[in-house]
């Protein structure tokens, strides 16, 4: 089975550093990721099922991974060698379409009984990230013990796959862990009817958070911070009221909230604004645009930054980080991506063997005009047949279905879907499936506030 | 590979066919302003050029014998010199020729349509020469003006009455100017003749050749009360042509045939060109500087 | 003598033109049969500016008494002056504002007249700093008004001091300065450098709020004021006209005060801008040469300072003092001698080239929207009759058009220019959407009345100004101008005026007419 395989190498990875330094993601030529030849994962236990990717997305964290630029943080809830990929929508034995939920909570790590975020539904936040059966990682893509989707076969546990309904896409399916963590986001936000709402960035984060957004709440303005020309396209296209420039948000806030300024600080600012760029200087812009004792949500990857924490101090502003999701959430995602027509985020698709332009294209998507670059991991009819061989016994039968990907012969055979098994045991334990509560539990003190 | 010649604003600009163009803008001919030229700048330059460079070449190339400075002695600036002209050496020669008290005050009256065409033309010799500008053909008031103005400023001035370089190697009949502006100024004339100029250069002739060359000066004359200014220009006519017939002839013969009337009129004889130039070649101007007299 | 302004069809012979661009120059070839309307030369200034305008105030035209007999004793006289944006270039000392006011203060003191107040008619527009003042008013008006308060600038957002006159018969809201209004007299000063100054729109635009504004300068008026320039055929001037016989009806005496500049606009040093290209003499090859080649290497910062160092030679060349209508027709006359030039019919493509200044932009930044208003309201306007480019047309504008703007003066324009005009510019939808939240936007307001901005409608107004050039044009063409910037505003870029031809040849067909205005110093086009 062929593979991205992420290994631990100090000098790979210091190289990778280098490398990256000079040019955006240079990493991928030095670094410690190669394609190799891998034995498919072995199943850890009960409840566990082969899932074999036909699109995995590549996100902005595997990119700072790929550069070795991603925080130390991650050290210990990663093991290495492990497949990146967390975006995945992929085939079952039985056929059946599913996305991956990545996040490894106590479910899949069979710890029973379920720490306490868990148990509330929370597993983005779940508190046993490294123990139980799997070695440590905090989601499949980061644990040598489950391969990722940037791969041929991956192991998921029941309670992490979603189905895919019939009439989706495989491109609008790969948007919805993506959706999910956008949704998510908004959710913590805590958005209230005729908030002004900024979102800073317009990667895919960034417009899917305008999407959620938009399809979630209801905001008096939302503002789009965007640098190219296709992002702020698709920032209008998905939403956005007012599209801005990177240099021209904080007046166009100003405008909107009709607010005062001193030597260019606003005395006022935006109610909410969610940083899905992560960056140092994002930060600092966030904190520059949000109104005293509004909110700031970082839903980019941040890293160590070094940025003046002094207006949030002054202006009693709440910090929440947004990382990832509750299981329920994937419910509001999937009607998200449908609803917002989020498909057309994919902006390209790579063969594994192409990786290495795969990952330029994504480390220069905005100025390329691209959203989301994915790999396409399904069995094509004119690939090579030793690829075909390692897909296994069931290639023959998808291959021919495979470009649109929806009208899966397989589906008329649904009898014992594990995604669904999979669906009911994840929404058991919460029993609150509502967007609406979600956002409420965004208001509370848990969501990585700091202030 | 040829350069594409700069255009404006390199070069002076075109002129639109449609716009007609005002004849009173005119700056340069009559109407080019010479009075920068005899500021004390100027002044000082023209001394260095006229002392420095100037006499230098001018004895190189035309080995001037003076004759008759003591017939004008006892003459106070300004005077006006009437001269024959049959050469660019002329100017030079004279202005090189005259004493000191005259020399560096004296403008040299050029013509207008010749030296004063373009703004550069006009602003060299104003320069070198103090010339400035005169109409050839008719007495343009501007000039005269000019002219009365310097007279009597204590300027004084050449003019060149036949109105142009000799063409052939006779003389041209005289023009009134230099008689009116006697009259009219009351300043005395100085009839000068020039005498083998035109073989260093003629008219129409291409380089210079060294020549011996001869400066006469003759008795200042003075218009008469109430006398008209013609009868004075053609006092001056012959009072070059007297000068000249004492170069050819000897000083005694030309006093008699003066005070018979006959002295030769440098105009020549009247007739086909080439009875003039045949009349020329018969030595009446001679070719070697053996016979001079008398002898210095 | 003078030479009247002329229309010069290009041929073979015909040099290449002066284009303004900015702060450059350019000298371009036109087509041969294009057609240049060059200005007249600067007419004959007074001899004696000082006893012209004594000679005014003594004797006034119109139903007016002489002003000596309008100032008693124990009255309440304010002077009003136009602000920064007249003249343009700013004039040398004295300014012609200077030597009026210090007539009329030298008559007010005869007089006895102890309650004088100057108040700058502003309007909507920035205030003038201290220098600003100094320069036009002189230091003995400044020194002698200045630290008692009694030398202000209309603050048209301080709802103490404006005050509502009713409405005119056709409902527009008159609203001007308290001061000026509950006044015994108002003497207003102003320079008319282009006929849409002066008139009734001196007090009823000059000393009034947005509330009352809004009513004349709006989207509906400027497509009614063909031009603007034309006072008869303008509805500006039809509603300033309404609302100045109201605010007279209204009780409120103004005496008006106008005066004319000939167009001796650029100082000697400058004299090739002024001269028609055929007759640049050495000096001015080389100067145009020295200039333009030097203005090239000169960093943006640096030229823009050396041009609003300029100050302009030009002098008075009339005055007229007594009723407003009275005046304005003699300025009006006046201003017509010096500026019109008569140009017989339309044009397909009409060319222009932009220089530093509009009247908003003084000692400041030439943003692309002032470059729009300047070349599609100002000098599009500039024409009696029919517009000089038909209805379809195109208009080549030349100018570098940076993004950038005044950060103190233009606020509201750099969110107008990345906000607005990122969404739409239609003048009609601008208007709709936007003006409102803009007017009343407390930053811009607290800046207009505290800093030296302008309002924050002001950007819709310049944008109203192009309303008509918008509606006529069938494009609009920048030639050496910020790509981005220039298509932001919905107008075409070009980098030469050869591909700008071809272009607008797309529009108008082959072999187009083409003419070029070759503005400043100023001239109004009269299309027959």
């Amino acid at each position: 089975m062929k593979a991205l395989v992420f290994e631990r190498s100090l000098p790979r990875f210091a190289a990778a550093r280098v490398a990256s330094a000079l040019t955006a993601g240079g990493g991928a030529r030095v670094g410690p990721l190669r394609l190799a030849d891998v034995e498919p994962p072995a199943l850890p236990g009960p409840g566990w099922h082969r899932l074999r990717p036909r699109l995995a997305g590549i996100c902005g964290s595997d990119l700072a991974t790929v550069d070795g630029q991603s925080s130390r943080w991650f050290e210990p809830v990663v093991s290495f060698p492990f497949v990146p990929g967390h975006e995945v929508v992929g085939d079952l034995d039985d056929g059946s379409r599913a996305v991956l939920e990545p996040v490894l909570a106590c479910a899949a790590r069979g710890i029973d009984p379920a720490c306490a975020a868990c148990a509330r539904g929370d597993t983005g936040s779940c508190e046993r990230i490294a123990f139980g059966c799997l070695q440590p990682g905090l989601q499949t893509g980061y644990c040598a013990d489950t391969g990722g989707g940037w791969s041929g076969g991956l192991v998921a546990h029941e309670s992490q796959l979603h189905p895919v309904p019939d009439g989706m896409s495989d491109q609008a399916a790969v948007m919805v862990e993506p959706a999910a963590c956008a949704v998510h986001a908004v959710q913590n936000a805590g958005i209230a009817d005729g908030d002004t709402v900024v979102v800073l960035g317009a990667g895919t984060l960034g417009l899917c958070a305008v999407a959620a957004v938009r399809h979630l709440a209801r905001p008096g303005a939302l503002i789009a911070g965007a640098k190219h020309p296709e992002q702020r396209r698709l920032a209008r296209a998905l939403g956005a009221g007012t599209v801005a420039a990177p240099s021209e948000v904080r007046r166009s806030v100003r405008r909107q909230t009709q607010s005062l300024a001193m030597d260019g600080q606003l005395t006022g600012g935006a109610d909410v604004v969610i940083d899905c760029v992560g960056s140092e200087s994002s930060l600092r812009e966030s904190l520059a645009v949000v109104r005293p004792r509004g909110a700031v949500v970082l839903v980019g990857m941040p890293g160590p930054v070094n940025v003046d924490l002094t207006p949030l101090w002054q202006r009693e502003v709440r910090l929440v980080g947004s990382y990832a999701y509750r299981h329920a959430t994937f419910a509001t995602a999937f009607e998200l991506v449908a609803a917002a027509g989020l498909e057309r985020l994919v902006s390209a698709l790579y063969p594994l063997e192409e990786w290495r332009d795969a990952i330029d294209h994504a480390v220069h998507a905005g100025p390329r005009g691209a959203v989301k670059i994915a790999f396409d991991l399904r069995p094509r009819p004119g690939a090579a047949s030793g690829r075909r061989a390692e897909l296994g016994p069931r290639s023959g039968e998808t291959a021919g279905t495979a470009p649109g990907g929806d009208g899966d012969p397989a589906s008329g055979r649904r009898a014992g879907l594990g995604p669904r098994s999979g669906e009911t045991a994840g929404t058991a334990p919460g029993g609150d499936g509502d967007p609406a509560s979600g956002r409420r539990a965004g208001l509370g003190p848990r969501s990585g506030e700091t202030a | 590979m040829r350069r594409r010649p700069l255009g404006f604003p390199f070069t002076a600009p075109t002129w639109p066919r449609q716009v007609p163009r005002p004849p009173a803008e005119r700056r340069t001919g009559v109407d080019y302003d010479t009075a920068w030229a005899r500021r004390y700048p100027a002044r000082l330059a023209r001394a260095l050029i006229l002392d420095g460079v100037t006499r230098p070449v001018v004895r190189a190339l035309a080995a001037p014998e003076v004759e008759g400075l003591d017939r004008i002695e006892s003459l106070a600036a300004p005077a006006i010199f009437a001269v024959n002209h049959n050469s660019h050496v002329d100017t030079p020669l004279v202005m090189t020729s005259l004493p000191d008290r005259f020399r560096h005050r004296t403008a040299v009256a050029a013509g207008a349509d010749y030296f004063f065409d373009k703004r550069s033309k006009a602003a060299v010799w104003a320069l070198s020469i103090n010339a400035i500008p005169i109409e050839r053909v008719r007495v343009s008031p501007q000039s005269t003006r000019l002219a009365n103005a310097l007279l009597r400023d204590g300027w004084s001035l050449i003019i060149f009455p036949e109105g142009g370089r000799s063409p052939d190697g006779w003389g041209q009949a005289h023009r009134a100017g230099a008689g009116y502006l006697s009259v009219r100024t009351g300043m005395p004339v100085v009839p000068v003749h020039l005498e083998g100029t035109r073989r260093i250069s003629k008219k129409g002739a291409k380089g210079v050749r060294p020549s011996s060359t001869r400066v006469t000066f003759g008795h200042p004359l003075r218009p008469a009360e109430g006398e008209d200014a013609r009868t004075v220009a053609a006092r001056i006519e012959r009072a070059i042509a007297v000068l000249a017939d004492e170069q050819a002839h000897g000083w005694w013969a030309a006093r008699r045939r003066a005070a018979g009337d006959a002295t030769p009129a440098l105009t020549g004889p009247v007739g086909p060109s080439w009875r003039r130039t045949w009349a020329l070649g018969e030595g009446r101007r001679p070719t070697t500087t053996e016979r001079r007299w008398p002898p210095a | 003598m003078s030479r009247p302004g002329f229309v010069l069809d290009v041929d073979r012979s015909t040099p290449p033109m002066l284009f303004w661009h900015g702060e450059k120059f350019r000298l371009e070839r036109l087509p041969e049969g294009s057609r240049v309307v060059y200005p007249p030369e600067p007419v004959e200034a007074l001899a004696d500016p000082d006893a012209a305008i004594r000679h005014a105030l003594l004797n006034p035209v119109g139903d007016s008494a002489p002003l000596p007999a309008l100032l008693k004793a124990g009255m309440r006289l304010t002077i009003c002056f136009d602000d920064v944006s007249l003249p343009l270039p700013p004039m040398r000392r004295p300014d012609v504002r200077q030597r009026v006011i210090e007539a009329v203060l030298d008559l007010a003191a005869d007089a006895g007249v102890d309650d004088v107040v100057l108040i700058a008619a502003l309007a909507l527009h920035r205030r003038m700093t201290e220098a600003e003042l100094r320069h036009a008013l002189g230091d003995r008006v400044y020194d002698a008004f200045a630290p008692f308060g009694q030398l202000t600038q209309l603050d048209a957002e301080d709802p103490d001091a404006m005050l509502h006159l009713g409405t005119t018969d056709q409902g527009e809201d008159v609203e001007i300065s308290k001061r000026a209004a509950t006044s015994d007299l108002i003497v207003y000063v102003n320079i008319n450098l282009v006929a849409m100054d002066g008139g009734h729109k001196s007090v009823a635009t000059g000393l009034a709020s947005y509330r009352s504004l809004k009513h004349h300068h709006n989207v509906a008026t400027m497509l009614q004021s063909r031009s603007f320039m034309d006072q008869h055929r303008s509805e500006l001037h039809s509603s300033n006209w309404r609302m100045g016989r109201h605010i007279a009806a209204s009780g409120i005496k103004v005496f008006q005060i106008e005066t004319t500049l000939n167009t001796d606009t650029f100082p000697e040093h400058f004299a090739f801008l002024q001269r028609r290209e055929w007759e640049w003499g050495p000096k001015d090859r080389a100067t145009f040469l020295a200039v333009s080649r030097s203005l090239d290497r000169t960093p943006a910062r640096l030229a823009r300072s050396i041009f609003h160092g300029i100050r302009s030679p030009h002098q008075m060349a009339s005055v007229q003092a007594g009723e407003v209508e009275a005046v304005h027709a003699l300025t009006t006359e006046n201003l017509y001698r010096q500026q019109l030039v008569e140009v017989s019919g339309q044009t397909d493509v009409l060319t222009m080239g932009l220089p530093y200044i509009s009247p908003y932009n003084v000692n400041s930044i030439m943003n692309p929207i002032l470059v729009a208003c300047l070349g599609l309201g100002y000098f599009f306007n500039l024409y009696r009759g029919k517009p000089l480019v038909r209805e379809g047309g195109v208009l080549i504008l030349r100018h570098p058009t940076p993004w950038a703007f005044h950060p103190v003066h233009h606020p509201s324009y750099i969110d107008f220019f990345e906000e607005v005009l990122a969404e739409t510019t239609d003048p009609v939808k601008i208007e709709a959407d936007f003006e409102e939240r803009f007017a009343t936007d407390p930053w811009y307001i607290h800046l207009y009345r505290t800093s030296y901005a302008y309002h924050g409608v002001h950007p819709f107004y310049m944008w109203y100004w192009c309303a008509h050039a918008l509606s006529h044009l069938g494009g609009v063409i920048v030639v050496g101008g910020d790509v981005k910037a220039v298509r932001r505003m919905g107008f075409k870029p070009a980098s030469t005026l050869q591909d700008a031809l071809e272009m607008a040849s797309d529009v108008v067909g082959r072999d187009p007419s083409i003419t070029y205005l070759h503005a400043p110093p100023l001239l109004l086009a009269d299309v027959r």
